[in-house]
Protein backbone atom coordinates (compact mmCIF):
# COMPACT_ATOMS: atom_id res chain seq x y z
CA UNK A 1 0.00 0.00 0.00
CA UNK A 2 1.98 2.80 -1.30
CA UNK A 3 0.77 6.12 -2.89
CA UNK A 4 1.64 5.92 -6.68
CA UNK A 5 1.87 8.86 -9.35
CA UNK A 6 1.08 7.88 -13.15
CA UNK A 7 0.42 10.19 -15.64
CA UNK A 8 -2.88 9.63 -17.79
CA UNK A 9 -3.43 9.68 -20.96
CA UNK A 10 -7.02 9.88 -21.72
CA UNK A 11 -8.13 8.49 -25.12
CA UNK A 12 -10.41 11.67 -26.70
CA UNK A 13 -8.51 14.17 -23.98
CA UNK A 14 -6.60 16.63 -25.06
CA UNK A 15 -3.16 16.86 -22.52
CA UNK A 16 -1.60 14.29 -20.01
CA UNK A 17 -2.72 14.66 -16.25
CA UNK A 18 -1.11 13.48 -12.94
CA UNK A 19 -3.07 10.88 -11.27
CA UNK A 20 -2.51 9.42 -7.63
CA UNK A 21 -3.17 5.47 -7.61
CA UNK A 22 -2.26 2.61 -5.03
CA UNK A 23 0.16 0.27 -5.48
CA UNK A 24 -2.36 -2.34 -5.22
CA UNK A 25 -5.57 -0.74 -7.38
CA UNK A 26 -5.91 -3.05 -10.23
CA UNK A 27 -6.26 -1.75 -13.45
CA UNK A 28 -9.75 -0.58 -13.93
CA UNK A 29 -8.95 0.79 -10.06
CA UNK A 30 -5.85 2.86 -12.28
CA UNK A 31 -9.01 3.84 -15.17
CA UNK A 32 -11.55 4.74 -12.61
CA UNK A 33 -9.62 7.11 -10.96
CA UNK A 34 -7.64 8.67 -14.61
CA UNK A 35 -11.83 9.14 -16.01
CA UNK A 36 -12.02 11.15 -12.59
CA UNK A 37 -10.29 14.02 -14.76
CA UNK A 38 -11.60 13.57 -18.24
CA UNK A 39 -14.72 12.08 -18.01
CA UNK A 40 -17.25 15.18 -17.56
CA UNK A 41 -14.66 17.20 -17.88
CA UNK A 42 -13.70 17.39 -21.24
CA UNK A 43 -14.49 13.55 -22.67
CA UNK A 44 -17.95 12.62 -22.87
CA UNK A 45 -18.82 9.12 -21.05
CA UNK A 46 -19.51 6.20 -23.04
CA UNK A 47 -22.32 4.41 -21.39
CA UNK A 48 -22.02 0.60 -22.09
CA UNK A 49 -18.03 0.78 -22.84
CA UNK A 50 -15.60 -0.15 -20.31
CA UNK A 51 -12.11 1.58 -19.76
CA UNK A 52 -8.74 -0.59 -20.70
CA UNK A 53 -5.17 0.04 -19.41
CA UNK A 54 -2.18 -0.08 -21.75
CA UNK A 55 1.21 1.44 -21.97
CA UNK A 56 1.75 3.80 -24.38
CA UNK A 57 2.97 2.00 -27.35
CA UNK A 58 1.78 -0.87 -26.67
CA UNK A 59 -1.47 -2.58 -28.54
CA UNK A 60 -2.24 -4.85 -25.65
CA UNK A 61 -4.20 -4.00 -22.63
CA UNK A 62 -2.71 -4.94 -18.70
CA UNK A 63 -5.66 -7.52 -17.14
CA UNK A 64 -8.21 -5.51 -15.76
CA UNK A 65 -7.44 -7.45 -12.01
CA UNK A 66 -3.37 -6.50 -12.61
CA UNK A 67 -2.22 -4.61 -9.31
CA UNK A 68 0.30 -1.46 -10.13
CA UNK A 69 2.71 -3.04 -8.18
CA UNK A 70 2.73 -6.30 -10.48
CA UNK A 71 2.02 -4.59 -13.75
CA UNK A 72 6.21 -3.27 -13.76
CA UNK A 73 5.10 0.16 -13.93
CA UNK A 74 7.17 3.08 -13.11
CA UNK A 75 5.94 5.88 -11.19
CA UNK A 76 5.17 8.63 -13.19
CA UNK A 77 4.55 6.12 -16.78
CA UNK A 78 2.34 7.00 -19.07
CA UNK A 79 -0.60 4.79 -18.95
CA UNK A 80 -3.10 5.31 -22.07
CA UNK A 81 -6.90 5.07 -20.65
CA UNK A 82 -8.96 3.41 -23.83
CA UNK A 83 -12.22 2.81 -24.32
CA UNK A 84 -13.18 -0.50 -25.15
CA UNK A 85 -16.92 -1.39 -26.61
CA UNK A 86 -18.62 -4.83 -25.19
CA UNK A 87 -18.23 -8.17 -26.87
CA UNK A 88 -20.89 -9.38 -28.03
CA UNK B 1 33.78 73.23 -37.04
CA UNK B 2 32.89 70.53 -39.92
CA UNK B 3 31.81 67.19 -38.60
CA UNK B 4 32.77 64.09 -40.03
CA UNK B 5 30.80 61.96 -41.90
CA UNK B 6 29.91 58.54 -39.73
CA UNK B 7 31.40 56.50 -42.34
CA UNK B 8 34.36 58.67 -42.34
CA UNK B 9 35.11 57.20 -39.05
CA UNK B 10 33.13 54.77 -37.64
CA UNK B 11 35.56 51.80 -38.58
CA UNK B 12 38.45 52.84 -37.33
CA UNK B 13 36.17 54.39 -33.94
CA UNK B 14 35.08 51.18 -33.44
CA UNK B 15 38.25 48.63 -34.03
CA UNK B 16 39.05 48.21 -30.26
CA UNK B 17 40.79 45.30 -30.73
CA UNK B 18 43.87 45.42 -29.05
CA UNK B 19 46.53 42.62 -28.13
CA UNK B 20 46.79 41.92 -24.54
CA UNK B 21 50.17 41.58 -22.72
CA UNK B 22 49.87 41.53 -19.32
CA UNK B 23 47.34 38.91 -19.37
CA UNK B 24 46.46 36.14 -22.12
CA UNK B 25 43.69 36.44 -24.03
CA UNK B 26 42.20 34.23 -22.67
CA UNK B 27 41.83 35.60 -19.05
CA UNK B 28 40.79 38.75 -21.27
CA UNK B 29 38.17 36.82 -23.06
CA UNK B 30 37.46 33.52 -21.27
CA UNK B 31 35.80 31.25 -23.27
CA UNK B 32 33.11 30.42 -21.33
CA UNK B 33 31.66 34.14 -21.62
CA UNK B 34 33.07 34.54 -24.70
CA UNK B 35 32.23 31.55 -26.66
CA UNK B 36 34.98 32.17 -29.30
CA UNK B 37 34.44 29.00 -30.30
CA UNK B 38 38.50 28.29 -30.34
CA UNK B 39 38.52 31.55 -33.09
CA UNK B 40 41.19 33.81 -32.31
CA UNK B 41 40.73 37.82 -32.05
CA UNK B 42 41.21 38.79 -35.22
CA UNK B 43 38.59 35.84 -36.97
CA UNK B 44 35.91 38.30 -34.60
CA UNK B 45 37.45 41.85 -36.11
CA UNK B 46 35.74 40.55 -39.61
CA UNK B 47 32.53 40.75 -37.43
CA UNK B 48 30.50 43.56 -40.08
CA UNK B 49 27.29 44.63 -38.27
CA UNK B 50 24.79 45.84 -41.17
CA UNK B 51 22.96 48.34 -38.94
CA UNK B 52 25.59 51.18 -37.77
CA UNK B 53 24.76 53.47 -35.15
CA UNK B 54 26.45 56.12 -33.39
CA UNK B 55 26.18 56.96 -29.81
CA UNK B 56 25.16 60.40 -30.76
CA UNK B 57 23.02 59.02 -33.29
CA UNK B 58 21.03 56.86 -30.87
CA UNK B 59 20.34 59.03 -28.24
CA UNK B 60 18.68 61.47 -30.53
CA UNK B 61 16.80 58.57 -31.95
CA UNK B 62 16.02 56.98 -28.72
CA UNK B 63 14.62 60.20 -26.77
CA UNK B 64 11.91 60.99 -29.91
CA UNK B 65 11.00 57.44 -29.66
CA UNK B 66 10.28 58.05 -25.78
CA UNK B 67 9.16 61.40 -26.05
CA UNK B 68 6.56 59.65 -28.71
CA UNK B 69 5.09 56.62 -26.79
CA UNK B 70 5.00 58.63 -23.03
CA UNK B 71 3.30 61.59 -24.89
CA UNK B 72 0.26 59.58 -25.88
CA UNK B 73 0.26 57.73 -22.78
CA UNK B 74 -0.15 61.21 -21.16
CA UNK B 75 -2.85 62.32 -23.96
CA UNK B 76 -4.95 59.45 -23.44
CA UNK B 77 -4.68 59.12 -19.35
CA UNK B 78 -8.08 60.07 -19.14
CA UNK B 79 -10.02 58.22 -22.00
CA UNK B 80 -11.22 55.47 -19.75
CA UNK B 81 -9.77 52.80 -22.03
CA UNK B 82 -8.89 50.30 -19.48
CA UNK B 83 -11.63 50.78 -17.88
CA UNK B 84 -13.81 50.16 -20.62
CA UNK B 85 -11.99 47.66 -22.75
CA UNK B 86 -12.99 44.41 -23.41
CA UNK B 87 -12.24 41.84 -20.66
CA UNK B 88 -10.35 39.80 -23.19
CA UNK B 89 -8.52 42.74 -24.31
CA UNK B 90 -7.45 43.36 -20.81
CA UNK B 91 -6.25 39.66 -20.11
CA UNK B 92 -4.17 40.33 -23.46
CA UNK B 93 -2.32 43.26 -21.49
CA UNK B 94 -2.15 41.41 -18.66
CA UNK B 95 -0.76 38.34 -19.58
CA UNK B 96 1.87 40.65 -21.96
CA UNK B 97 3.28 42.61 -18.92
CA UNK B 98 3.96 39.55 -16.90
CA UNK B 99 5.09 37.62 -19.30
CA UNK B 100 7.88 40.50 -20.69
CA UNK B 101 8.33 43.23 -18.66
CA UNK B 102 10.77 42.21 -16.28
CA UNK B 103 12.45 40.08 -18.96
CA UNK B 104 13.84 43.09 -20.81
CA UNK B 105 15.99 43.60 -17.40
CA UNK B 106 17.15 40.16 -17.66
CA UNK B 107 18.11 40.57 -21.96
CA UNK B 108 19.66 43.90 -20.64
CA UNK B 109 21.86 41.58 -19.05
CA UNK B 110 22.02 39.26 -21.75
CA UNK B 111 23.15 42.00 -24.46
CA UNK B 112 25.74 43.31 -21.31
CA UNK B 113 28.05 40.08 -21.68
CA UNK B 114 28.04 40.85 -25.34
CA UNK B 115 29.05 44.15 -24.63
CA UNK B 116 32.22 42.91 -22.43
CA UNK B 117 33.23 39.37 -22.97
CA UNK B 118 32.71 38.87 -27.56
CA UNK B 119 35.75 38.98 -29.07
CA UNK B 120 33.49 41.04 -31.63
CA UNK B 121 34.36 45.15 -31.72
CA UNK B 122 31.41 45.49 -33.95
CA UNK B 123 29.03 43.44 -31.56
CA UNK B 124 29.95 45.05 -28.60
CA UNK B 125 29.49 47.93 -29.88
CA UNK B 126 25.50 47.03 -31.08
CA UNK B 127 24.77 45.30 -27.81
CA UNK B 128 26.11 48.78 -26.17
CA UNK B 129 22.84 50.28 -27.82
CA UNK B 130 20.73 47.17 -27.33
CA UNK B 131 21.60 46.70 -23.51
CA UNK B 132 20.31 50.73 -23.30
CA UNK B 133 17.27 49.13 -26.11
CA UNK B 134 16.44 46.23 -22.83
CA UNK B 135 16.79 48.98 -20.25
CA UNK B 136 14.08 51.50 -21.84
CA UNK B 137 11.62 48.34 -22.68
CA UNK B 138 11.72 46.98 -19.39
CA UNK B 139 11.49 50.56 -17.63
CA UNK B 140 8.53 51.23 -20.06
CA UNK B 141 6.80 47.97 -19.94
CA UNK B 142 6.84 48.69 -15.76
CA UNK B 143 5.47 52.23 -16.14
CA UNK B 144 2.77 51.74 -18.07
CA UNK B 145 1.40 49.21 -16.50
CA UNK B 146 1.67 51.09 -13.19
CA UNK B 147 -1.16 53.17 -13.58
CA UNK B 148 -3.61 50.42 -13.74
CA UNK B 149 -2.44 48.69 -10.45
CA UNK B 150 -4.82 50.43 -8.26
CA UNK B 151 -7.64 49.20 -10.45
CA UNK B 152 -7.17 45.64 -10.58
CA UNK B 153 -4.48 43.43 -8.82
CA UNK B 154 -3.96 41.49 -11.69
CA UNK B 155 -2.06 44.21 -13.21
CA UNK B 156 0.45 44.03 -9.86
CA UNK B 157 1.93 40.70 -12.13
CA UNK B 158 3.68 43.22 -14.13
CA UNK B 159 5.83 43.34 -11.93
CA UNK B 160 6.11 40.51 -9.38
CA UNK B 161 5.45 37.57 -12.37
CA UNK B 162 9.09 36.94 -12.62
CA UNK B 163 9.42 36.35 -8.99
CA UNK B 164 6.71 33.61 -8.62
CA UNK B 165 6.81 29.89 -9.46
CA UNK B 166 3.21 30.81 -11.26
CA UNK B 167 4.32 27.17 -13.96
CA UNK B 168 3.44 29.51 -16.67
CA UNK B 169 6.68 32.23 -15.57
CA UNK B 170 8.62 28.47 -15.13
CA UNK B 171 8.46 28.14 -18.18
CA UNK B 172 9.39 31.40 -19.54
CA UNK B 173 12.56 31.32 -17.10
CA UNK B 174 12.98 28.05 -18.16
CA UNK B 175 13.38 29.17 -21.93
CA UNK B 176 15.12 32.63 -21.02
CA UNK B 177 17.33 31.52 -18.60
CA UNK B 178 18.52 28.55 -21.59
CA UNK B 179 18.42 31.10 -24.03
CA UNK B 180 20.26 34.70 -22.50
CA UNK B 181 21.84 33.64 -19.07
CA UNK B 182 23.41 30.81 -19.07
CA UNK B 183 25.22 31.05 -22.50
CA UNK B 184 27.99 32.59 -23.93
CA UNK B 185 28.47 35.55 -25.60
CA UNK B 186 27.90 34.30 -28.97
CA UNK B 187 25.60 32.12 -27.96
CA UNK B 188 23.51 34.58 -27.46
CA UNK B 189 23.63 36.51 -30.13
CA UNK B 190 22.07 33.17 -32.38
CA UNK B 191 20.07 32.50 -29.53
CA UNK B 192 18.73 35.61 -28.45
CA UNK B 193 19.04 38.14 -31.27
CA UNK B 194 19.42 36.22 -34.48
CA UNK B 195 16.29 32.88 -33.42
CA UNK B 196 14.19 35.07 -30.68
CA UNK B 197 14.39 38.15 -31.77
CA UNK B 198 14.36 37.88 -35.63
CA UNK B 199 11.87 35.12 -35.30
CA UNK B 200 9.56 35.70 -33.08
CA UNK B 201 9.40 39.37 -31.37
CA UNK B 202 7.88 40.12 -34.30
CA UNK B 203 4.50 38.58 -33.53
CA UNK B 204 4.64 39.20 -29.97
CA UNK B 205 5.00 43.10 -30.93
CA UNK B 206 3.72 43.56 -34.37
CA UNK B 207 1.04 41.41 -34.42
CA UNK B 208 -0.30 42.60 -30.90
CA UNK B 209 0.07 46.48 -32.11
CA UNK B 210 -2.31 45.88 -34.80
CA UNK B 211 -4.39 44.12 -32.36
CA UNK B 212 -4.36 46.89 -29.88
CA UNK B 213 -4.42 49.52 -32.30
CA UNK B 214 -8.24 47.48 -33.51
CA UNK B 215 -8.92 47.55 -29.74
CA UNK B 216 -9.06 51.15 -29.30
CA UNK B 217 -5.83 50.76 -26.96
CA UNK B 218 -3.64 53.45 -28.54
CA UNK B 219 -1.29 53.44 -25.59
CA UNK B 220 -0.48 49.90 -26.13
CA UNK B 221 -0.01 50.00 -29.50
CA UNK B 222 2.51 53.10 -29.47
CA UNK B 223 4.08 51.42 -26.84
CA UNK B 224 4.85 47.95 -28.36
CA UNK B 225 5.31 49.67 -32.05
CA UNK B 226 8.14 52.12 -30.06
CA UNK B 227 9.81 48.40 -28.66
CA UNK B 228 9.75 46.81 -32.04
CA UNK B 229 11.74 49.54 -33.48
CA UNK B 230 14.68 48.41 -31.48
CA UNK B 231 14.29 45.34 -31.98
CA UNK B 232 14.55 45.36 -35.58
CA UNK B 233 18.04 47.08 -34.72
CA UNK B 234 19.24 44.64 -32.41
CA UNK B 235 18.12 41.67 -33.12
CA UNK B 236 20.85 41.98 -36.41
CA UNK B 237 23.94 41.08 -34.03
CA UNK B 238 23.38 37.39 -34.10
CA UNK B 239 23.92 37.79 -38.24
CA UNK B 240 27.32 38.63 -38.64
CA UNK B 241 28.15 36.32 -35.65
CA UNK B 242 26.77 32.96 -37.35
CA UNK B 243 28.43 34.25 -40.75
CA UNK B 244 32.05 34.16 -38.80
CA UNK B 245 31.13 30.54 -37.57
CA UNK B 246 29.82 29.04 -40.73
CA UNK B 247 33.09 30.16 -42.67
CA UNK B 248 35.50 28.97 -40.28
CA UNK B 249 33.57 25.61 -40.19
CA UNK B 250 31.16 25.56 -37.26
CA UNK B 251 28.51 25.18 -39.01
CA UNK B 252 27.10 22.69 -37.25
CA UNK B 253 27.15 24.25 -33.65
CA UNK B 254 25.26 27.44 -34.94
CA UNK B 255 23.15 25.14 -36.43
CA UNK B 256 21.96 23.14 -32.48
CA UNK B 257 21.81 26.73 -31.15
CA UNK B 258 18.98 28.24 -33.55
CA UNK B 259 17.17 24.79 -33.59
CA UNK B 260 17.01 24.43 -29.87
CA UNK B 261 16.18 28.51 -29.30
CA UNK B 262 13.78 28.53 -32.22
CA UNK B 263 11.75 25.59 -30.78
CA UNK B 264 11.82 27.03 -27.20
CA UNK B 265 10.43 30.57 -28.50
CA UNK B 266 7.90 28.42 -31.02
CA UNK B 267 6.62 26.70 -27.73
CA UNK B 268 6.43 29.82 -25.53
CA UNK B 269 4.82 31.84 -28.10
CA UNK B 270 2.04 29.22 -28.68
CA UNK B 271 0.48 29.32 -25.06
CA UNK B 272 1.40 33.40 -25.12
CA UNK B 273 0.33 34.34 -28.21
CA UNK B 274 -1.83 31.88 -29.89
CA UNK B 275 -4.36 32.01 -27.31
CA UNK B 276 -5.01 35.92 -27.57
CA UNK B 277 -4.86 36.21 -31.38
CA UNK B 278 -7.43 33.45 -31.87
CA UNK B 279 -9.60 33.68 -28.60
CA UNK B 280 -8.99 36.64 -26.82
CA UNK B 281 -9.63 39.18 -29.13
CA UNK B 282 -12.79 40.30 -30.01
CA UNK B 283 -13.65 38.32 -33.31
CA UNK B 284 -14.49 41.35 -35.26
CA UNK B 285 -10.89 42.87 -34.12
CA UNK B 286 -9.08 39.88 -35.05
CA UNK B 287 -7.30 40.44 -38.65
CA UNK B 288 -5.23 37.00 -39.31
CA UNK B 289 -5.31 33.60 -37.45
CA UNK B 290 -2.26 32.85 -35.79
CA UNK B 291 -1.32 30.44 -37.48
CA UNK B 292 -1.77 32.78 -40.67
CA UNK B 293 0.39 35.48 -39.19
CA UNK B 294 2.90 32.52 -38.59
CA UNK B 295 2.86 31.75 -42.04
CA UNK B 296 3.27 35.05 -43.12
CA UNK B 297 5.55 37.37 -40.63
CA UNK B 298 7.51 34.25 -39.34
CA UNK B 299 7.58 31.20 -41.42
CA UNK B 300 8.58 32.96 -44.73
CA UNK B 301 10.70 35.79 -43.32
CA UNK B 302 12.77 33.20 -40.79
CA UNK B 303 12.83 30.69 -44.07
CA UNK B 304 15.05 33.35 -45.64
CA UNK B 305 16.72 34.39 -43.01
CA UNK B 306 17.97 30.86 -42.21
CA UNK B 307 18.85 29.97 -45.95
CA UNK B 308 20.50 33.96 -46.54
CA UNK B 309 22.91 32.57 -43.93
CA UNK B 310 23.91 29.70 -45.18
CA UNK B 311 22.11 27.61 -42.30
CA UNK B 312 19.34 24.86 -43.10
CA UNK B 313 16.13 24.71 -41.67
CA UNK B 314 15.90 22.61 -38.76
CA UNK B 315 15.46 19.15 -38.89
CA UNK B 316 11.81 19.26 -37.46
CA UNK B 317 10.50 21.75 -39.34
CA UNK B 318 7.53 19.80 -41.08
CA UNK B 319 7.05 19.09 -37.11
CA UNK B 320 6.69 23.07 -36.55
CA UNK B 321 4.68 23.93 -39.42
CA UNK B 322 1.85 20.70 -38.39
CA UNK B 323 2.47 22.29 -35.39
CA UNK B 324 0.71 25.62 -35.95
CA UNK B 325 -2.32 24.10 -36.88
CA UNK B 326 -2.75 22.49 -33.46
CA UNK B 327 -0.53 23.44 -30.35
CA UNK B 328 -2.21 26.71 -29.51
CA UNK B 329 -5.62 25.27 -29.37
CA UNK B 330 -4.61 23.07 -26.46
CA UNK B 331 -2.43 25.77 -24.54
CA UNK B 332 -5.36 27.74 -24.87
CA UNK B 333 -7.74 25.08 -23.47
CA UNK B 334 -5.09 23.91 -20.52
CA UNK B 335 -4.94 27.41 -19.65
CA UNK B 336 -8.52 28.00 -19.72
CA UNK B 337 -9.39 24.90 -17.47
CA UNK B 338 -6.57 25.81 -15.63
CA UNK B 339 -7.58 29.23 -15.52
CA UNK B 340 -7.23 29.79 -11.49
CA UNK B 341 -3.26 29.39 -12.01
CA UNK B 342 -2.90 32.45 -14.34
CA UNK B 343 -2.51 35.72 -13.71
CA UNK B 344 -5.08 36.66 -16.03
CA UNK B 345 -8.70 35.85 -16.50
CA UNK B 346 -8.85 33.67 -20.17
CA UNK B 347 -11.51 34.63 -22.40
CA UNK B 348 -13.12 31.07 -23.45
CA UNK B 349 -13.87 32.55 -27.28
CA UNK B 350 -16.05 29.76 -28.10
CA UNK B 351 -19.46 31.46 -28.94
CA UNK B 352 -21.69 29.61 -32.37
CA UNK B 353 -19.51 32.36 -34.19
CA UNK B 354 -16.39 32.20 -32.60
CA UNK B 355 -16.00 28.48 -33.63
CA UNK B 356 -17.63 29.07 -37.21
CA UNK B 357 -14.52 31.32 -37.28
CA UNK B 358 -12.45 28.63 -35.70
CA UNK B 359 -13.60 25.42 -37.95
CA UNK B 360 -13.22 28.04 -41.07
CA UNK B 361 -9.50 28.56 -40.43
CA UNK B 362 -8.67 25.68 -38.59
CA UNK B 363 -10.91 23.09 -40.84
CA UNK B 364 -11.80 19.67 -38.25
CA UNK B 365 -11.71 21.91 -34.91
CA UNK B 366 -15.43 21.05 -34.21
CA UNK B 367 -14.47 17.46 -34.40
CA UNK B 368 -11.31 18.09 -32.07
CA UNK B 369 -11.14 20.67 -29.84
CA UNK B 370 -14.84 21.48 -30.20
CA UNK B 371 -15.46 18.02 -28.72
CA UNK B 372 -13.61 19.08 -25.69
CA UNK B 373 -15.19 22.46 -25.46
CA UNK B 374 -18.64 20.95 -26.07
CA UNK B 375 -18.21 18.94 -22.06
CA UNK B 376 -17.16 22.26 -20.57
CA UNK B 377 -19.99 24.33 -22.34
CA UNK B 378 -22.70 22.13 -21.26
CA UNK B 379 -21.07 21.87 -17.47
CA UNK B 380 -21.06 26.12 -18.05
CA UNK B 381 -24.38 25.84 -19.31
CA UNK B 382 -26.05 23.48 -16.75
CA UNK B 383 -24.35 25.75 -13.95
CA UNK B 384 -22.49 22.50 -12.99
CA UNK B 385 -19.24 24.23 -11.88
CA UNK B 386 -17.02 22.03 -10.02
CA UNK B 387 -16.56 20.19 -13.24
CA UNK B 388 -15.85 22.93 -15.53
CA UNK B 389 -12.33 22.77 -13.02
CA UNK B 390 -9.76 20.60 -12.87
CA UNK B 391 -9.07 18.53 -9.81
CA UNK B 392 -5.18 18.01 -10.46
CA UNK B 393 -2.19 18.93 -12.20
CA UNK B 394 -1.37 18.77 -15.94
CA UNK B 395 1.70 16.73 -16.66
CA UNK B 396 4.53 19.01 -17.85
CA UNK B 397 7.33 18.55 -20.35
CA UNK B 398 10.47 18.46 -18.90
CA UNK B 399 11.99 20.86 -21.52
CA UNK B 400 9.54 23.32 -22.18
CA UNK B 401 8.16 23.45 -18.81
CA UNK B 402 4.41 23.44 -20.57
CA UNK B 403 1.47 20.89 -20.68
CA UNK B 404 2.40 17.94 -22.36
CA UNK B 405 -0.73 18.06 -25.29
CA UNK B 406 -1.66 17.03 -28.38
CA UNK B 407 -5.59 16.70 -30.98
CA UNK B 408 -8.28 15.83 -28.58
CA UNK B 409 -11.64 14.24 -29.93
CA UNK B 410 -11.85 12.79 -33.50
CA UNK B 411 -8.14 13.31 -34.10
CA UNK B 412 -7.07 12.27 -30.35
CA UNK B 413 -3.23 12.08 -31.15
CA UNK B 414 -1.97 13.36 -27.53
CA UNK B 415 1.58 11.47 -27.30
CA UNK B 416 4.63 11.57 -24.04
CA UNK B 417 7.78 11.50 -25.12
CA UNK B 418 9.88 9.79 -22.30
CA UNK B 419 13.32 9.33 -21.79
CA UNK B 420 15.00 7.80 -18.80
CA UNK B 421 18.43 9.54 -17.63
CA UNK B 422 20.70 8.69 -14.78
CA UNK B 423 17.90 6.69 -13.60
CA UNK B 424 15.03 9.47 -13.67
CA UNK B 425 12.05 9.52 -15.98
CA UNK B 426 11.78 12.62 -17.85
CA UNK B 427 8.72 13.50 -19.85
CA UNK B 428 8.41 15.51 -22.97
CA UNK B 429 5.54 17.22 -24.94
CA UNK B 430 7.60 16.18 -28.24
CA UNK B 431 10.18 14.50 -30.26
CA UNK B 432 11.75 18.22 -30.50
CA UNK B 433 11.68 19.19 -27.44
CA UNK B 434 13.12 15.34 -25.92
CA UNK B 435 16.06 16.28 -28.50
CA UNK B 436 16.79 19.63 -27.09
CA UNK B 437 17.46 18.11 -23.76
CA UNK B 438 19.91 15.54 -24.96
CA UNK B 439 22.01 17.90 -27.08
CA UNK B 440 23.38 18.58 -23.44
CA UNK B 441 21.12 16.74 -20.79
CA UNK B 442 23.49 17.79 -17.81
CA UNK B 443 22.42 20.98 -18.78
CA UNK B 444 18.90 20.49 -18.43
CA UNK B 445 18.63 17.31 -15.79
CA UNK B 446 18.64 18.99 -12.61
CA UNK B 447 15.32 21.04 -13.04
CA UNK B 448 12.45 19.90 -11.30
CA UNK B 449 9.10 20.84 -13.26
CA UNK B 450 5.91 21.77 -11.32
CA UNK B 451 5.07 18.54 -11.46
CA UNK B 452 7.92 17.23 -10.01
CA UNK B 453 7.93 20.04 -7.26
CA UNK B 454 4.35 18.88 -6.47
CA UNK B 455 5.65 15.09 -6.30
CA UNK B 456 8.55 16.05 -4.54
CA UNK B 457 6.69 17.35 -1.48
CA UNK B 458 7.76 20.61 -2.23
CA UNK B 459 4.02 22.57 -2.66
CA UNK B 460 1.81 22.00 0.80
CA UNK B 461 -0.86 21.67 1.06
CA UNK B 462 -0.93 19.10 -1.91
CA UNK B 463 -3.87 20.53 -3.38
CA UNK B 464 -5.53 23.60 -5.04
CA UNK B 465 -4.76 25.59 -2.69
CA UNK B 466 -1.23 24.53 -1.67
CA UNK B 467 -0.44 25.05 -5.28
CA UNK B 468 -1.83 28.26 -5.88
CA UNK B 469 0.03 29.62 -2.58
CA UNK B 470 3.08 28.13 -4.34
CA UNK B 471 2.22 29.80 -7.29
CA UNK B 472 1.83 32.99 -5.66
CA UNK B 473 -1.55 33.78 -6.82
CA UNK B 474 -3.30 35.39 -3.70
CA UNK B 475 -7.13 36.17 -3.74
CA UNK B 476 -7.84 38.40 -6.29
CA UNK B 477 -5.41 37.26 -8.33
CA UNK B 478 -6.07 34.43 -9.72
CA UNK B 479 -7.63 34.12 -13.11
CA UNK B 480 -11.61 33.18 -14.46
CA UNK B 481 -13.28 33.88 -17.09
CA UNK B 482 -12.79 36.74 -18.87
CA UNK B 483 -16.59 37.22 -19.29
CA UNK B 484 -17.83 36.00 -16.15
CA UNK B 485 -19.02 33.15 -18.38
CA UNK B 486 -22.03 35.90 -20.10
CA UNK B 487 -20.54 33.63 -23.12
CA UNK B 488 -23.46 30.51 -22.12
CA UNK B 489 -26.25 32.72 -22.63
CA UNK B 490 -25.92 32.35 -26.21
CA UNK B 491 -26.22 28.44 -25.80
CA UNK B 492 -28.74 28.73 -22.88
CA UNK B 493 -30.93 31.00 -25.56
CA UNK B 494 -30.16 28.27 -28.45
CA UNK B 495 -31.22 25.37 -25.76
CA UNK B 496 -34.27 27.51 -24.91
CA UNK B 497 -35.05 27.53 -28.96
CA UNK B 498 -34.52 24.03 -29.68
CA UNK B 499 -36.63 22.93 -26.64
CA UNK B 500 -39.91 25.19 -27.76
CA UNK B 501 -39.83 24.25 -31.52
Amino acid sequence: MALFPITSNFEGDFVLQLVAVDSENTMDEVAAAAAVHSVGRRVRARPGQIMRVRRQGSEDFLPRSMRVSESGLKPTETVEIIWEAPKH
Amino acid sequence: MAVLNRMDWYDLARTTNWTPTYVTEDELFPPLMSGAFGLPQNAWEKYDEPYKQTYPEYVKVQRDKDAGAYSVKAALERSRIFENADPGWKSVMKAHYGAIARGEYAAASAEARMMRFSKAPGMRNMSTLGCLDEIRHAQMQLFFPHEHVSKDRQMDWAFKAYDTNEWGMIAARHFFDDIMMTRDAISVSIMLTFSFETGFTNMQFLGLAADAAEAGDHTFANLISSIQTDESRHAQIGGPALKILIENGQKAEAQKRVDIAVWGAWKLFSVLTGPIMDYYTPLEHRKQSFKEFMEEWIVAQFERALTDMGLDLPWYWDIFLKELSETHHGMHMGSYFWRPTVWWNPAAGVTPDERAWLEEKYPGWNDTWGQCWDVIIDNVVDGNMAMAYPETLPYVCNMCQLPILGTPGKGWNVKDYPLEYNGRLYHFGSEVDRWCFQQEPERYAGHLSIVDRFLAGMIQPMDLGGALNYMGLAPGECGDDAHNYAWAEVYRALRAEKKAS
